[in-house]
């Protein structure tokens, strides 16, 4: 890739603008050339200044994202949300939203060819049909010529609900005489186990047992851009759907699915995305709009409100994390027990995965001759959890980072040390038995303590570590701080 | 956002006019910085049928010092509260108030007027403002009254502002001004949070015996709307001013306080969090009245 | 509906729209200057953010009707057929904005501090972008371009490039 973008050379001409007087354009070449790099070029990247080729355009405010992207005779759709966490539908009244003018066409759970997907199980439904399972399901959705019209129209479906008493922790939802969420199916949906040595022996070896719960919230992706997606069914029976899916190839499958049509009649364009983070991984409401232009046939656009946002897209997965390890007096790991639950809210999503690398990562990088590991996914009446960032693998290094502190704090020993005592080398066997290459956790830990000055409140220090942290953050207040608490 | 009209008024009393007006036969809401009022009508069911914009009023925009006080217009933006050299030098107080609420461009909206209107418990203008004893001046198609600050107020969102009425003023009187003062807010994040708890003090010093003359304390976001801290107030009046003084304080303005539990806090931890503000806003405002003699 | 004319970008432009229209939907569907974000509709992420009259607001929070008679600079009045402002390169060169999406509100916001103040300081800069989320970033590297350039605004240096 070339270092800059091609200068212009032409003589500064002073900005014409009144609004931005004293200033003089740099020299660029405007409008855009893009430097399209060649092919599989490899350009050293470490230590380089990595310039992004969209950077430009994003920069002048001329990207275009899907919300940007507006169709003649386009429509906007808006969903309705149960705003119950697990109710019973009797009935859904649409009539007065479709005689209002301006609103062309009205869809319910009952109009969709087949109303559930998901990127492992299928339990999600396209639009809520006869139960309601959390408060972000959609219920109905409504297209209408402005998005005023549809949101009133929103207001005017009637919807008869018997309200259930809804599952929302996920320790009752794990007991055996808790309704299920998807009942018949057990509120347990996934889990894993693994096992290494024996923690029996390792516990009766051990001088000491430290115990630990510790607990992460649902946390939300929040994208700056909202999910969006415009569909146009064609003539011809094809769909075009513009989406801000992130996993097209995927997404396609799941169309094809709820709407009962070959895959082959499904083009998905993947706009440009206005941050993912894992929230853009599987299907919302492409079928819905789908069916919404199939009913009114005009393109469609439904863009995602703030709330809309928070209660009907995938979060990250809160977990109770139970840990307990046998240490010896100077600090070596001898066993570790530990047991994940992660509440999967309503569906299923991505929780295999999260389940998965949340289990094997739950030990940490350390090495743990018996361990014992279990972790259980269960649904609730909440939110969907699904992929975010790391799959599990925040929550679990929040609970073993945490339970490692209180291990040094009961033997009285430096944080830094204890960890340096049990980290992985080179060659060390994972908790799977995966043998390790490339370990540099030890030297990670020493470099960074030498440059926060981990040790310049003396080494050995029960608290030499808080000191250091709290040194650090005085600095972040003389630098941002605008309140004086 | 609900389809509603809208009408602009000239001035303050277009406006009073206008309200008398609408208000009899439609659901009236003023829209003054909007930073509360759209977002609130963006996601709510409940809309007014008729707007009516005060924002160029221009006469309710202006800060200055009279025989009365100092009177600040209903319509100054919290980014001109920051930037008015005046306020900078007589109440630096209301400068950290105000750059506590919402960011730049909420700031450079919102309006001091429409922060004390929207009347929600945890507003960041309105302990100071309650700790200066300040005076709401309101415009009524009959003309102006005036009322303090803690009349102003009936409970969460309300305040005696009747249909016809908008609040034009906010006077800090004669005998307040240049009184040390300290505001202190505890948020969940330094940007863009709402108070957990937040306090204004003020009080004068007696310069020959070191105590508390007329103290004064300003509670947020522990009651149903700004409240005084009176039990507190009365310990402090004539006591000599120590660090003790201070810290007993606020314990006793913790039990003034009447805190709920939310999911921002829970009631204790709140009144924990009023002893400890309290303690330190009198040591603000104590240092400020040191650094002025 | 309300007729409003609005100075956007050195331009007057009119439009017809129901009073409950904000500035934002203005300049978006009226306007057809989608530079301008819609993030959180409440005033919260900053992406909306424009200047009117000197200062940056969420445009989210304007009813339309209140930028009439107004100077209104969106992110597509920054840049000229002579050039992108030194904001738009320093962000460009420094990779300051990955996803993109509340880039056009945070370079509006960082263009109004430098208007008011030259030579802000960090503390500064991270003060003028309260009210801009990023998701994306962390900010660091957006403040290292405010940086930049503010530097090259005040003459000192030609090159945006480190």
């Amino acid at each position: 890739m070339d270092k800059k973008p091609t200068v212009a050379e032409k003589t500064v001409v002073q900005e014409p603008s009144i609004l931005h007087e004293s200033v003089i354009a740099p020299l660029v070449s405007y409008p855009i050339e893009v430097v399209v790099p060649k092919a599989r070029q490899q350009t050293p990247a470490v230590g380089q200044r990595a310039t992004r080729l969209d950077g430009r355009l994003h920069g002048l405010g001329q990207t275009g994202y899907i919300d940007d992207i507006t169709f003649p005779g386009m429509l906007y759709a808006k969903i309705k949300r149960a705003g119950v966490a697990s109710a019973r539908i009797r009935s859904i009244d649409t009539s007065e939203a479709e005689a209002m003018p301006g609103v062309m066409a009205v869809v319910t759970g009952k109009d969709v060819p087949c109303n559930s997907f998901g990127p492992s199980l299928k339990d999600q439904p396209v639009l809520a049909y006869e139960r309601v399972f959390h408060a972000g399901d959609g219920v109905a959705a409504v297209a209408a010529v402005t998005e005023q019209i549809a949101a009133e129209a929103l207001e005017k479906i009637k919807i008869d609900y018997e309200v259930l008493t809804p599952v929302l922790d996920p320790l009752e939802s794990l007991k055996l005489e808790t309704p299920g969420v998807h009942a018949p199916s057990a509120n347990i949906y996934q889990s894993k186990v693994i096992k290494k040595g024996d923690i029996e022996k390792g516990f009766a070896a051990s001088d000491h047992i430290v115990e630990g719960t510790f607990r992460t919230q649902m946390v939300e992706h929040v994208p700056l851009e909202p999910h969006a997606t415009i569909a146009m069914w064609d003539a011809n029976g094809r769909v075009t759907i513009h989406s801000t899916l992130g996993r097209i190839t995927l997404g396609r499958a799941d169309v094809a699915r709820t709407l009962a049509i070959p895959i082959s009649r499904i083009r998905i364009v993947a706009t440009i995305v206005g941050g993912n983070f894992g929230g853009k991984n599987e299907i919302t409401t492409e079928p819905v709009l789908a069916l919404l232009s199939k009913k009114s046939g005009r393109p469609v656009k439904s863009v995602f409100t703030r709330p809309d946002e928070f209660i009907a897209s995938t979060t990250r997965h809160p977990l109770i994390m139970d840990y307990k390890t046998g240490v010896t007096k100077d600090g070596r790991i001898q066993a570790r027990k530990i047991r994940l639950i992660l509440d999967g809210g309503a569906y299923c999503s991505w929780s295999e995965t999260t389940l998965g690398k949340a289990c094997i990562l739950s030990a940490g990088p350390y090495n743990i001759d018996n361990l014992y590991a279990e972790a259980h996914v269960v649904y609730t009446n909440k939110t969907m959890t699904g992929a975010m960032r790391g799959f599990g693998a925040p929550q679990v290094c929040f609970a073993y980072e945490s339970h490692m502190d209180d291990i040094a704090h009961l033997l009285k020993m430096d944080p830094l040390d204890i960890r340096l005592i049990n980290a992985f080398n080179e060659g060390s066997l994972s908790p799977t038995g995966q043998t390790l290459q490339s370990v540099v956790v030890k030297e990670s830990l020493l470099r960074a303590a030498e440059r926060f000055g981990w040790h310049s409140n003396g080494k050995g220090s029960t608290n030499g570590g808080t000191n250091g942290g709290a040194k650090l953050l005085e600095k972040e207040n003389v630098n941002g701080n605008t309140v004086r608490v | 956002m609900r389809a509603f009209d809208l009408y602009v008024a000239k001035d303050s009393r277009d406006a009073v006019m206008l309200l008398a007006k609408h208000s009899a036969t439609s659901k009236v809401k003023v829209i003054a910085g909007g930073t509360d009022l759209l977002a609130d009508l963006k996601f709510s069911a409940h809309s007014p049928n008729v707007v009516v914009d005060i924002s160029r009023a221009d006469e309710l925009k202006s800060i200055t010092v009279t025989d009365g006080g100092l009177r600040i217009g209903a319509l100054v933006t919290h980014s001109q509260i920051m930037k008015s050299p005046v306020i900078q030098q007589m109440f630096p107080a209301l400068v950290d108030a105000a750059h506590t609420i919402g960011a730049v461009q909420t700031r450079n909206l919102g309006t001091l007027g429409g922060n004390l209107v929207t009347a929600v418990p945890s507003m960041d203008s309105g302990p100071t403002l309650m700790a200066l004893e300040a005076i709401a001046s309101i415009q009524g198609p009959g003309g102006r009254r005036e009322v303090p600050l803690t009349d102003f107020f009936l409970g969460p969102r309300k305040t005696i502002l009747k249909a016809d009425e908008i609040l034009a003023e906010i006077i800090i009187p004669k005998q307040n001004l240049g009184k040390p003062t300290h505001f202190l807010k505890f948020g969940l994040r330094k940007g863009q949070a709402l108070a957990l708890v937040n306090v204004g003090a003020s009080f004068w010093v007696d310069a020959k015996k070191n105590t508390f003359v007329a103290p004064r304390i300003g509670l947020g976001a522990v009651a149903p709307k700004v409240i005084h801290a009176p039990q507190a107030e009365a310990y402090l009046e004539g006591r000599e001013i120590t660090p003790e003084a201070m810290a007993e304080a606020g314990r006793i303005a913790a039990t003034d306080a009447k805190p709920i539990s939310d999911f921002r806090a829970s009631a204790g931890y709140r009144k924990n969090l009023v002893a400890v503000l309290t303690k330190r806003a009198l040591e603000g405002a104590y240092a400020l009245a040191q650094a002025k003699r | 509906m309300v007729t409003v004319t609005i100075n956007i970008n050195g331009e007057n432009r009119t439009a017809t729209v129901p009073p409950e229209t904000t500035l934002l939907r203005a300049l978006r569907d009226n306007f057809n200057l989608p530079g301008s974000k819609l993030g959180c509709d409440v005033g919260d992420c900053g992406a909306c953010t424009v200047i009117v009259d000197g200062k940056p607001i969420n445009s989210c929070l304007m009813l339309a009707a209140q930028a009439d008679g107004r100077k209104v600079l969106t992110i597509e009045g920054l840049a000229s057929m002579n050039g992108v402002h030194p904001l738009q390169r320093a962000f460009e060169d420094c990779a300051s904005l990955q996803c993109g999406f509340c880039g056009p509100g945070v370079i509006m916001s960082a263009k109004a501090l430098i208007d008011e103040n030259p030579d802000p300081t960090i503390p500064q800069i991270r003060d003028a972008l309260g009210g801009n989320l990023c998701r994306c970033t962390g900010y660091v590297k957006m403040i290292e371009a405010i940086q930049i350039a503010a530097r090259v605004m005040r003459g000192e240096t030609a090159e945006v490039n480190r």
